[in-house]
């Protein structure tokens, strides 16, 4: 019978359907079904490890994690009616009803348990402790948060924490960082957030359909995160930042030979507890402010130098050998450059190399700058590390800029004229540099003629890094050049006239340069870059006061923080 | 023959062993008195079902012919009294209550279904040896035996359960086509059936129509009715070529999986025993069926053959459905798979058709 025939075809087409059907589901998507099939039933319970702690130089703990208690329930146990809440409300001190409200709103499932009551104080804690004899579903959560024993002192060498925002997260995701993740944001919290950062340790545990937990599956230990130990001198940094307070500005006081940051203080500064304690209105203000309070001015901003440039064009004049000691310019307060009339903010009468540095004459680098010409001004600014960052450890660093003929003819389609060069002669136009740039500079002059390379973390871990920071490179400057600048230099504080005159109080023999820079509109920048002791220099210091004035405001802030330093004893 | 004997209650005796196996699984987490129990229930209903098929292999199935109207007569009374005063379970209304079980008419309607439409259509003229359902013409050869059928269907879809109503109307087809009854009769009902399909929409209940939706595409309401599918689906895709191991699977243990031991179990036992074990469950129905085909090709006499080919494409459209509808290639309907399910109506129905079947087989030589 054909009828019988093609029923039993269809039988056996029937079942190879089915086999078909299987081997599409187990073979051809099996993987997809077991990642499903895993997501069904496993759950992660995570426990946080604490942040790596923060360190001053000699081991004093900037920020660190301290514990913070939370009250969860866990309603497994417990029921969304409970004698327990009750209970918590009499200890804890909150009305019961807004109690009941966070357990309602924050359930999700019956193994999860619900935070009601977050960042309690411990004696509430230990009392709420003693109700979990009566209530099991009572849980006390300890989790670590940044805490900061010195409140905002390195505020902006710390940087702060907090929850990873999606651009952070797009770039890191890859090595591990998840969303809610707690992450540094700005200073070395944020450059050195992959060791800082702890490892999430949890249960792995199996629920029901329902959420109820049935077993558990695993345990992995939380790793605390790695120790970092700064070169800030906390005594030092302390003084700068009360030196500083009310100004804007910044900071640097660093160690001339190796290049190791003292202190580090930007104005106006902010506190990082605040974006511990989530306090949403005053991280409004802080990020609303017009005056950029979360940049560190140290590093993330560059300005125009001023007169401190002048030592650049004064060691390149001498290094090729445009002028010597001898060489001199009559300063008459004004000079002629093609048809455009250059002031010296003085009258200085006949000026050679030490006594310009020493008043800072326009006259005489005006020029020296023409004698030089506008590539090799550049190309020394550059040898000093100017135009580029100095690979500084903190993020957001500015590299700064300096012109050159090139430059112009290609961005601005002009010519360079003698007037750009004498501009630039005295650290005008477009020069830009940080001040920690500018404490590098300086830095040359006081260490006989080594370009150094700043840092501030002293070690990870313990592991001491000096062996890979960049040494120091000489720049092969005459040791005539050296000196005859740092006469210069000491002459500005010495010499009854010169502009840094007001150091020559202090028992301490300081060299230094001060630079008052236009930038209309508005008051000038005032800078004050120097060293000290003079013969045996253990300290570069550079203050920078965003429209200070003039240059005798920063060097008045210098002589405040030496004066505080001698008083602290440590010059 | 012997032989056929031991073949049909070692097949089936072993998919029952199985399926016991996974109901003990499937309900090992559950809380609750009764779920402690489910597995020893259902091994007393293989026990009960396996004395059936014995007293059923030992009877002269021509008996049958001739209780088949008061067999009959039995069913849709029995449909009725479920009608009235069923027990209703799941949304349904498909039990009667009795001493200590609930018992499902609807099973054995099917099974009565089958013997009578084998009676029906082997109907032999006195003249003449040969069977009259070739010549009948569209009154005897559909519209009666369609009325016939139709009683009890409407009763079972009223219940509602559309998977045995479905079911049956797909075997009144087969029946259909196997006795030769003329192809474009056939086709005819067909057409009857398919054209005013639309209108059917609007007397389907609203679960049902939801069903379909979502067998359609399962991801449109994955938490209400899309739920089991996907789950299912979870659950057979990722046991692997081994499986996780009895008692390890994870969908049915952890209640993820909703009805894992009826209507899912094929899901449950996929998940723990693998590509492997599902294979080798596959192969067994294939064989069970294949043995019954068998037997009908060889029988004789009219009424045995239809009635095993009736038995055998009952067994076929069951598995069939249940599976297919456990990998998300045929939409939910309640249809249980044959000696794995937990139900005792369903256990004792399917042991009587495969007593039924050896009976036919034994005594193929009488005629």
């Amino acid at each position: 019978m054909d009828r019988i025939k093609i029923v039993s075809a269809l039988i056996i087409c029937m079942f190879a359907a089915l086999a078909l059907g299987l081997f599409n589901h187990i073979v051809l998507r099996g993987r997809a079904y077991r990642a499903l099939s895993k997501k069904n039933s496993i759950r992660l319970i995570s426990q946080a490890g604490s942040r790596g702690n923060i360190l001053g130089r000699s081991g004093e703990i900037i920020a660190g994690s301290r514990l913070s208690y939370d009250v969860l329930l866990l309603p497994q146990d417990a029921g969304l009616e409970t004698p327990a809440l009750k209970e918590l409300a009499a200890v804890l001190g909150i009305d019961f009803q807004i109690l009941q409200r966070y357990y309602v709103n924050g359930y999700i499932a019956p193994s999860i348990p619900v935070v009601i009551a977050k960042n309690i104080d411990v004696k509430k804690a230990i009392a709420v402790a003693e109700l979990k004899s009566e209530f099991l579903s009572i849980l006390v959560r300890a989790t670590p948060l940044r805490h900061y024993p010195y409140g905002k002192l390195a505020a902006h060498v710390l940087g702060y924490v907090n929850e990873i925002d999606r651009w952070r997260l797009t770039k890191l995701e890859d090595y591990g960082y998840k969303t809610k993740d707690i992450v540094g944001f700005g200073g070395v919290e944020e450059k050195y957030d992959y060791y800082l950062r702890q490892e999430e340790g949890g249960l792995s545990v199996e629920v029901d359909h329902r959420g109820k937990l049935v077993r558990t599956l695993g345990f992995r230990q939380p790793v605390n995160g790695k120790d970092l130990q700064l070169t800030l001198d906390l005594q030092l940094q302390k003084i700068t930042e009360e030196k500083l307070y009310g100004r804007k500005g910044a900071v640097i006081i660093m160690h001339p030979g190796s290049g190791e940051i003292l202190a580090m203080a930007s104005s106006p500064d902010f506190n990082p507890a605040l974006f511990v304690n989530k306090d949403s209105a005053a991280i409004r203000e802080i990020i609303e402010d017009t005056d950029s309070v979360l940049t560190n001015r140290a590093i993330s901003s560059a300005y125009p130098p001023g007169s401190i440039f002048k030592v650049i064009v004064a060691a390149a004049a001498l290094e090729l050998k445009k002028i010597n000691l001898s060489r001199a310019f009559v300063c008459a307060g004004k000079v002629f450059i093609g048809r455009q009339e250059f002031r010296c903010w003085s009258i200085h009468g006949r000026q050679n190399l030490v006594k310009a540095i020493a008043h800072s004459c326009n006259i005489f680098f005006y020029g020296t700058g023409l004698l030089l010409g506008g590539q090799p001004i550049h190309d020394y600014a550059l040898k000093f590390g100017l135009s580029r960052n100095t690979a500084f450890e903190l993020p957001y660093e500015e590299p700064g800029f300096i012109p050159s003929p090139l430059w112009k003819r290609l961005n601005r389609f002009g010519r360079w004229y003698p007037g750009d060069t004498a501009n630039m002669s005295i650290g005008q136009g477009e020069i830009l540099a940080t001040p920690l740039q500018m404490s590098r500079m300086i830095a040359v002059f006081a260490n006989q003629g080594f370009l150094v390379n700043p840092y501030i973390v002293k070690s990870v871990a313990g592991n001491e890094l000096n062996v890979n920071h960049k040494k120091a490179q000489s720049l092969s400057l005459n040791k005539d050049t050296i000196s005859y600048i740092r006469r210069g230099l000491r002459d500005a504080v010495l010499d009854p006239n010169g502009t840094a005159n007001i150091l020559s109080t202090l028992k301490v023999n300081v060299a230094g340069k001060t630079g008052t820079a236009q930038a209309p509109p508005g008051a000038a920048h005032a800078w004050f870059v120097g060293f000290f002791p003079f013969n045996q220099p253990r300290y570069v210091i550079c203050v920078f006061l965003e429209r200070g004035a003039g240059g005798s405001a920063a060097a008045a802030v210098a002589k405040q923080i030496i004066d505080g330093m001698q008083s602290g004893g440590l010059v | 023959m012997r032989g056929t004997k031991t073949i049909i209650l070692g097949c089936a005796g072993l998919i029952c062993l199985l399926g016991i196996l996974s109901i003990y699984s499937s309900t090992a987490l559950k809380e609750g008195a009764f779920w402690e129990i489910v597995y020893r229930r259902q091994i007393l209903w293989v026990c009960i079902g396996i004395l059936l098929f014995f007293i059923f292999a030992q009877l002269n199935y021509r008996r049958l012919w001739d209780w088949t109207y008061f067999l009959y007569a039995l069913g849709v009374a029995l449909l009725l009294l479920v009608y009235a005063l069923g027990v209703a379970r799941l949304g349904a209304q498909r039990w009667l209550r009795f001493a200590w079980f609930n018992f499902q008419p609807s099973e054995f309607a099917k099974i009565i279904i089958v013997i009578f439409l084998s009676r029906y259509f082997s109907k032999k003229s006195t003249s003449d040896i040969s069977l009259l359902s070739g010549k009948f013409g569209i009154c005897k050869g559909l519209v009666v035996p369609f009325i016939f059928v139709a009683i009890p269907v409407f009763l079972i879809i009223e219940q509602p359960d559309l998977g045995s109503g479905l079911m049956l109307f797909s075997l009144f087809l087969a029946i259909l086509y196997l006795t030769e009854v003329k192809f474009r009769y056939i086709f005819l009902f067909l057409m009857v059936i398919i054209l005013p399909a639309p209108f059917f929409w609007h007397v389907l209940r609203d679960y049902q129509k939801e069903r379909l939706m979502v067998f359609l595409n399962p991801n449109i309401d994955p938490l209400g009715a899309g739920y089991t599918v996907i789950q299912s689906k979870i659950a057979i895709g990722s046991g692997g070529f081994f499986g996780k191991g009895w008692l390890s699977g994870t969908q049915s243990q952890l209640h993820f999986l909703p009805e894992s031991h009826t209507d899912f179990i094929f899901a449950t036992f996929t998940e723990e025993w693998g590509l492997l074990g599902s294979g080798v469950l596959l192969c067994l129905y294939y064989f069970l069926i294949r043995r019954g085909f068998a037997i009908a090709q060889r029988t004789g006499d009219y009424f045995g053959r239809l009635l095993a080919f009736g038995i055998t494409l009952m067994l076929a459209i069951q598995v069939f459905i249940n599976i297919a509808m456990n990998l998300g290639l045929a939409p939910v309907v309640g249809l249980p798979l044959p000696l794995m399910s937990y139900g005792g109506s369903s256990i004792v129905v399917t042991f009587i058709a495969l007593g039924i079947l050896v009976s036919i087989d034994r005594r193929r030589a009488v005629f």
